[in-house]
């Protein structure tokens, strides 16, 4: 049975949350005062007009402006925030765009609270955390969750306390399934990014289409970890592959759990193939350290969750040099105008760089104000709408848009090259350390894909 | 190549379990322990990999000797205890290192880089070391425990306590030192299969479960047993993930236990001069 929406209904009730009928994003201080003591006016003389007291203050323009009482509540699940890059990423990522927005004003004059919750990585944790964040704190906005099995779980209690959820690290598909179905109850769940699985795989056919001739990959072995997460992958990449004119003579699911790579990797050289096509995240780092201590005589790239962290070359001792994967945004390539700025300002406020999951919740938090702003409200069922029909500037993309209710995906974010498009790196030597060089797509490229010495 | 590894990662499992009659479930922790002692001692600490691997031995055999020391000791005569007892410690090893490196595996770096080339076939120069120091190592255990006192003695105190004690001989002195050299062994078992896999909290995991195959079909107890089990073992595991499917890595050795427990289960060499 739903609960009709009692975890929301205290907005009004309270005044926290005003409703207006007109928009206006420009907020002076004399409009604010003016305002609170308008409303204080109102409120005084008993007018039980609470969704429209925030409004009164018309001014001779005819435009309005609005106020928004108490802090604005964030809530952030992600996974151990202390000591996973990941987590950490998400946590202090929605901290450094609610200090951004308290130092510019507030949203409509409220200030922005983030209160993180760990997940754990773990589905019954998430749900607790969950509940503590929406029952317990009445947060108006949840975000974060990188696990996409703890993603799942928390479904169904999106639908229960209309709460709305961005989502900024789960990549699978389920999820908006879920809103195609059932529209009305899965609304409140948008994905903020990555693009979803099957846009990931998608995503390598397109590299693979637009680089493999000129980076001499003829003939790739498909090499895709069993996990969930990877399925829609390999759905995208079969056959797609065999039609962009590519030879995949092997197209292996392997063992969740694999430590040892020497038999696969036995059979991808056998093959004679000129590259690994990876989609890992959970046994990647194994299989990198193994390709480049045994010198395979092929090249390594595709997803490879591990090697988007920036600081991952000093912690495999340089392994991943030469390897390739696909990442979100790196600290120095500009998708946009605000993504160098806020890879700066995480590393001067944290001291070091942002992974991907961080990028992505510092877009959801913003998007999530301007959502607020333009609303008048924070009531999830005026902010959905808002979302729906924004286009965004974020750091992850030129134009952050949702897809709309009537697609395959409704509420993921678009995939394509104005929209959500992953840039491809490769690993370099740089002095006694590593760096992340773009080599896809062109415009934001620094080097070119060079393989690796002891490949012929 | 592998198997070499593989009767070195065993051969502690079984000795503590011939001299002590101890079923050390924290054995594959013992091994984490040295991998993760070698990766400090390299990336924190900024040592060079021999001083770190010399560092894995000695943590992982005091860590042995402490387990011995502050929980085996008193209830060694409780089998089921002492499963309990190693396998909580395990599990919280296991812990430990989940919250101080996280669940991302770390990388060791070579003890010799490179590549050699023997007789047409290409093998990297770190894993024929790996080989040829396993062996130096099972051959100077071997030659310790057959030659020199305390060897003997630990020999004696497997073959019966009683009969030792007639003797003269400390049995708690000889678990010690068993616990201790088990230990030593391990760690440096985890060194090398961190060197060319990497190091991760579970990598204890999978060894522990090869150590009971192997001392199962070798004998129980039985040196010369384990080392012809490993050999088994490594074989049978290289052909299925080669030749059937390397989804099967792993599996091999379970159905090896299985069958061997069923059908012969003192093992090839069944348990050596054992106390009737």
């Amino acid at each position: 049975m739903l609960n009709d929406g009692n975890a929301n209904s205290d907005g009004g009730g309270n005044g926290r949350k005003l409703a207006c009928e007109q928009n206006n994003d420009k907020i002076s201080e004399v409009d604010s005062v003016f305002d609170r003591r308008r409303f204080l006016q109102v409120a005084g003389t008993g007018v039980a007009a609470t969704s429209l007291a925030g409004c009164t203050g018309s001014t001779k323009s005819g435009e309005a402006s609005q106020q928004l009482q108490g802090p604005i509540k964030i809530g952030v699940l992600a996974p151990e925030p202390g000591n996973n890059p990941i987590g950490a990423s998400i946590a202090n990522s929605a901290k450094l765009a609610a200090k951004q927005l308290n130092d510019g004003g507030g949203v409509l004059g409220a200030n922005v609270e983030v209160s993180v919750k760990d997940t754990k990585e773990d589905p019954a944790t998430g749900q607790r955390k969950y509940q503590e964040l929406t029952v317990g704190q009445q947060v108006d906005l949840t975000t974060g969750v990188f696990t996409s099995e703890v993603m799942l779980n928390l479904m169904s209690s999106i639908a229960q306390q209309r709460t709305l959820h961005l989502n900024t690290g789960a990549a699978s598909p389920e999820t908006s399934r879920k809103v195609a179905q059932d529209y009305e109850r899965f609304k409140y769940y948008f994905r903020t990014g990555p693009v979803n699985s099957h846009y990931l795989g998608q995503n390598m056919v397109d590299f693979a289409t637009a680089n493999f001739e000129s980076m001499g990959w003829d003939s790739v072995a498909v090499l895709a970890e069993d996990y969930t997460w990877t399925e829609p992958i390999s759905e995208a990449l079969n056959g797609a592959l065999g039609e962009a004119g590519i030879d995949v003579p092997v197209n292996k699911r392997y063992a969740s759990g694999t430590e040892n790579f020497s038999p696969i990797y036995d059979e991808v050289a056998n093959a004679g193939v000129d590259a690994a096509y990876v989609v890992m995240a959970h046994t990647g780092t194994s299989a990198v350290v193994q390709w480049a201590k045994q010198q395979r005589p092929f090249g390594f790239g595709g997803i490879h969750v591990p090697m988007q962290l920036p600081s991952y070359y000093g912690s495999v001792n340089g392994a991943c040099r030469y390897a390739v994967t696909q990442n979100s945004a790196t600290p120095n390539s500009e998708i946009t105008k605000k993504t160098v700025p806020y890879a700066n300002a995480y590393q001067k406020a944290y001291g070091k760089y942002p992974v991907y999951t961080g990028y992505i919740t510092f877009d959801a938090v913003k998007m999530y104000a301007k959502a607020v702003k333009q609303a008048g409200s924070t009531e999830s069922d005026q902010v959905v709408p808002e979302l729906e029909n924004m286009s965004y500037t974020g750091t992850t993309a030129e134009a952050l848009e949702y897809y709309g209710k009537d697609h395959r995906y409704p509420h993921d974010v678009k995939y394509g090259k104005k929209h959500a498009w992953p840039v491809w790196l490769q690993w370099r030597k740089s002095g006694e350390s590593g760096n992340q060089e773009v080599i896809w797509p062109e415009n934001l490229a620094t080097e070119q894909y060079q393989s690796p010495p002891w490949v012929n | 190549m592998i198997s070499a590894l593989y009767a070195l990662v065993a051969i502690g499992f079984t000795l503590i379990f011939g001299v002590g009659g101890v079923l050390n479930l924290a054995h594959g922790a013992t091994l984490t322990i040295g991998a993760f002692t070698a990766y400090y001692a390299t990336s924190a600490m900024g040592l060079g990999i021999w001083l770190g691997t010399l560092a894995a031995l000695v943590v992982a055999g005091l860590f042995s000797a402490v387990l011995y020391l502050g929980m085996i000791r008193w209830v060694q005569d409780e089998p089921i205890m002492v499963m309990i007892l190693t396998l909580v410690a395990s599990i919280a090893i296991e812990q430990y290192f989940v919250v101080t490196v996280g669940t991302q595996p770390k990388a060791i770096p070579s003890l010799l880089p490179g590549q050699l080339t023997v007789a047409g076939l290409t093998v990297q120069t770190n894993q024929a070391l790996t080989f040829v120091l396993s062996w130096l190592l099972i051959g100077g255990l071997l030659l310790a425990v057959n030659y020199t006192q305390t060897g003997k003695a630990i020999l004696a105190t497997s073959m019966s306590t009683k009969g030792a004690a007639l003797v003269g001989i400390e049995s708690d002195r000889m678990y010690l030192y068993t616990w201790l050299l088990a230990g030593a062994l391990a760690g440096i078992a985890g060194v090398f299969l961190g060197s060319y896999r990497t190091a991760s909290y579970t990598m204890g995991r999978g060894p522990l479960v090869l150590s009971f195959s192997i001392v199962v079909l070798g004998g129980i107890g039985s040196i010369r047993g384990s080392v012809l089990g490993a050999y088994l073992i490594g074989f049978l595991e290289v052909f299925v993930v080669s030749y059937v499917d390397s989804s099967l890595s792993g599996l091999a050795s379970l159905v090896v236990l299985v069958v061997v427990l069923l059908v012969k289960p003192e093992g090839l060499f069944g348990r050596e001069l054992a106390e009737a």
